[in-house]
């Protein structure tokens, strides 16, 4: 087999035995890989209406095709399970070294299951593996456990090579907000995949890889390859803005539109806005250029803060984070933001949802429905002491950071205000508000997971105009724009790739599919391509369903739908979308009919 | 072959270690793998250092005399840096038979695929 090492290992955590099984060769050309084959081993082996953090919840990690073969952001690897926070499908995907060097072990990926007793580690050096004591590294945080596990070996050299999954004490704690992170900050972020890792006891995986990956064709590949760097190289998103200011480059662009969520989402637009800025992030804490597994573009960014009060390093803060912790808590000041932001990859969290939850913990408080004495400290917007303070208690588990720590739905409902959550399905919503552009809050409803910008970035056109330029303020044609967008990433994803690739103009199937023909021999059509999207989104709608899901469940929060901001002082129009949107989808009321499901062979 | 050089200019590398699945590939009928490659990159993730390394010749022991040196005021074991195919480490041989591996200027009139690759800059080509 060709792209893929055709090889998954198999490891039960109760009973510590692990096996290596052959992935069948029909199953990946219908679901590509990572995320739509993750999925469709998750739908097929566990019941949907389980509770996420039973001994009963799989954790699939999965390669793409594409993963590590020197395809350009070719970086990524998948977890799949059931999500801890949203109780829907989750796929968290992350960069850096990791996926490729598991595929390079020989597995396109591992599926573990049950539960450990004691903490373990996985250790892999190509076909030896093995379930390692991890008692010691339990407590630890990510930076922490990375430096020990490294130390554990014996030959440095060997120590060098290898990489690193992990969670830290907030996937121990089983926060709902815990993120997995690889080399350090990379992050398999949403949903709280990392508390899946903590209830199974699996403190970290560590991986080296010498054995190779096959591809199919040298000639296509390599000519695919030039081709897609060629396109990257020639877009302004992916060869000027993201290399210089990485993902922060959108602050400005964003509050120039009016749609930059800021106070909890009371406004969408920051006076400050340029105090936290990539602009600002370059001229200030900035110290390199850093990408992920043979990635052309480069957006992460090292960054080093000198303030006395926040003192640090590490990479990011990345856009959404700087937005959710920074405007959307009032807070200007970019060095908290950085610290707030290390504080999650080193304790294992999901910056975005921490950035939401502490924000609508913010409103609770001016409003006078959370108290001082509740909280432990002023939670007042603008604080950015208690952003980084409360931060780093929700990442250790420590008094009100103990309730904060399982998100914002449950702590504005525990307070009696549910509609200060800014999010769907449980999940914090992202930077974009969507009354100003209305296909994102089209997006956010019906995303499978939950609030989410990189399930159908329509942002890319409605603002970016990267691939062509749609009018943001309205709502005609936008359920359309919306599952293209949709479709296409769930591709981008299974393949390996980094979703960023789709900001680049042009960058559609067509490149994808040179890619993935080259790698796998598979002689994808185009036709075939769009069919398997659908097909993956379809299938993840399903497990949803099967999880308790209704239709009602697509929908935004109140204050996006009643409370009019942006440009044009509009609420988010869901109501003229959605309709479309199922139509266009083959679905009734909100899930696919039989009649689609048997088009795309989906029981 | 002596017409050019190859310039590293670490300051500017990324560490994507997209060089490395170039090298490899283009030895190697359709395979990917950096444990092959004749560059390898020295990722320092605790200071966010990368420096890539091209191969150069076989050693039968390792150093008696070993260094550290600093670069950009970190201090480094020079073994990371060190472009010999030396038995005490795992680059620059193949890993399953310990062949040493050894940067041979590639392509016809050479066109070193390392630079072809690397988008960022740190790697180019000096002709004398
Ligand atoms: S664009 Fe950024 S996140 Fe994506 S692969 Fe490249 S460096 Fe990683
Ligand atoms: S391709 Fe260039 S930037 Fe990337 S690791 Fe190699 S030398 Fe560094
Ligand atoms: S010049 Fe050729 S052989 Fe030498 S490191 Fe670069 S790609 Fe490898």
């Amino acid at each position: 087999m060709e792209g893929y090492t055709g090889k998954i290992l198999r490891v039960n955590l109760t009973d510590g035995e692990f096996a290596v099984e052959d992935l069948d060769p029909d199953l990946i050309r219908q679901y590509v890989g990572g995320r739509g084959l993750g999925t469709k081993i998750l739908y097929d082996e566990i019941d949907p209406a389980i509770d996420p953090l039973s001994p009963e919840n799989k954790l699939i990690f999965l390669n793409g095709p594409l993963t590590g073969t020197g395809a350009p952001a070719g970086a990524r690897y998948m977890v799949i399970t059931k999500a801890p926070l949203t109780n829907t499908i989750a796929c968290s995907n992350c960069g850096g070294s990791f996926g490729p060097e598991l595929k390079q072990a020989g597995y396109d990926g591992i599926i573990f299951e049950g539960c450990s007793e004691e903490p373990v580690y996985l250790w892999i050096d190509n076909d030896n593996v093995e379930i390692r004591p991890a008692i010691d590294l339990w407590g630890k945080t990510t930076h922490e456990t990375d430096d020990l596990i490294k130390a554990e070996i014996e030959d440095k050299f060997v120590a060098r090579d290898t990489q690193i999954a992990c969670i830290g004490p907030a996937g121990e704690n089983m926060s709902k907000l815990a993120c997995i992170i690889s080399n350090r900050n990379r992050a398999a972020g949403r949903t709280g995949v990392g508390a899946v890792m903590g209830s199974k006891k699996l403190k970290a995986i560590a991986v080296r890889g010498t054995k190779g990956i096959k591809i199919a064709n040298k000639e296509a590949f390599k000519k695919a390859v030039i081709s897609a760097m060629d396109k990257l190289n020639a877009g302004p998103v992916t060869h000027e803005a993201l290399p210089a200011l990485g993902t922060p480059v959108l602050v400005n662009i964003v509050n120039e539109c009016k749609i930059l969520p800021t106070y909890n989402w009371q406004s969408s637009s920051y006076e400050n806005a340029n105090k936290i800025s990539g602009e600002t992030m370059a001229a200030t804490i900035v110290t390199k250029h850093k990408g992920c597994f043979a990635c052309s573009i480069a957006c992460a960014k090292c960054t080093k803060v000198d303030s006395p009060d926040f003192k640090g390093e590490g990479e990011g803060p990345e856009y959404e984070n700087i937005i959710l912790m920074g405007s959307s808590c009032g807070i200007d000041d970019l060095a908290a933001i950085a610290k707030a932001s290390y504080l999650c990859n080193e304790l294992g969290m999901d910056t975005i949802s921490v950035g939401g939850t502490i924000a609508t913990a913010m409103e609770l408080f001016e409003k006078g429905y959370l108290t001082e004495k509740d909280a432990g400290m002023k939670l007042n917007f603008g604080n950015a002491k208690a952003l980084v303070a409360m931060t780093e208690k929700m990442g250790r588990g420590e008094g009100f950071g103990l309730v904060m720590a399982d998100g914002g739905a449950p702590l504005a409902e525990k307070y009696g205000h549910p509609e200060l959550f800014m999010g769907v399905k449980k999940l914090e919503a992202p930077a974009y508000d969507p009354r100003g552009v209305q296909g994102m809050g089209l997006q956010y409803a019906t995303s499978n997971r939950g609030a989410c910008h990189v399930r159908g970035y329509s942002m890319a056109n409605e603002i970016l105009g990267v691939h062509e330029k749609i009018d943001p303020l309205v709502t005609e044609g936008k359920a359309a724009v919306v599952i293209t967008f949709q479709n296409l990433t769930a591709i981008i994803d299974s393949a390996g790739l980094c979703l960023f690739v789709a900001l680049c103009p042009g960058f559609l199937y067509e490149e994808v599919q040179g890619l993935l023909n080259g790698a796998t021999g598979f002689n994808y059509t185009i036709d075939e391509l769009v069919q398997a999207g659908d097909r993956i989104w379809n299938l993840e709608r399903l497990f949803n369903k099967k999880a308790g899901f209704t239709k009602e469940d697509d929908m935004l929060p109140k204050r996006l739908l009643e409370e009019p901001a942006g440009p044009n002082n509009d609420v988010c129009r869901l109501n003229e979308m959605l309709p479309e949107y199922y139509k266009l989808r083959g679905w009734d009321n909100g899930f696919p009919t039989q009649e689609k499901m048997s088009e795309l062979g989906l029981k | 072959m002596d017409k050019i050089r190859i310039k590293i200019d670490h300051s500017k590398c990324t560490g994507c270690r997209h060089c490395e699945t170039a090298c490899s590939s283009n030895h190697y009928e359709n395979i990917v793998n950096p444990a092959l490659s004749r560059i390898r990159v020295f990722i320092d993730e605790k200071t966010d250092q990368f420096f890539p390394v091209i191969a150069g010749p076989f050693t039968e022991a390792e150093c008696t005399c070993k260094y550290d040196v600093i670069i950009d005021g970190k201090e480094y074991d020079e073994c990371n840096v060190c472009r010999a195919s030396c038995p005490q480490r795992t680059w620059f041989r193949e890993p399953d038979t310990g062949v040493p591996l050894k940067c041979d200027l590639c392509g016809d009139p050479p066109s070193p695929n390392c630079v072809e690759i690397c988008n960022h800059g740190a790697l180019s080509i000096v002709e004398i």
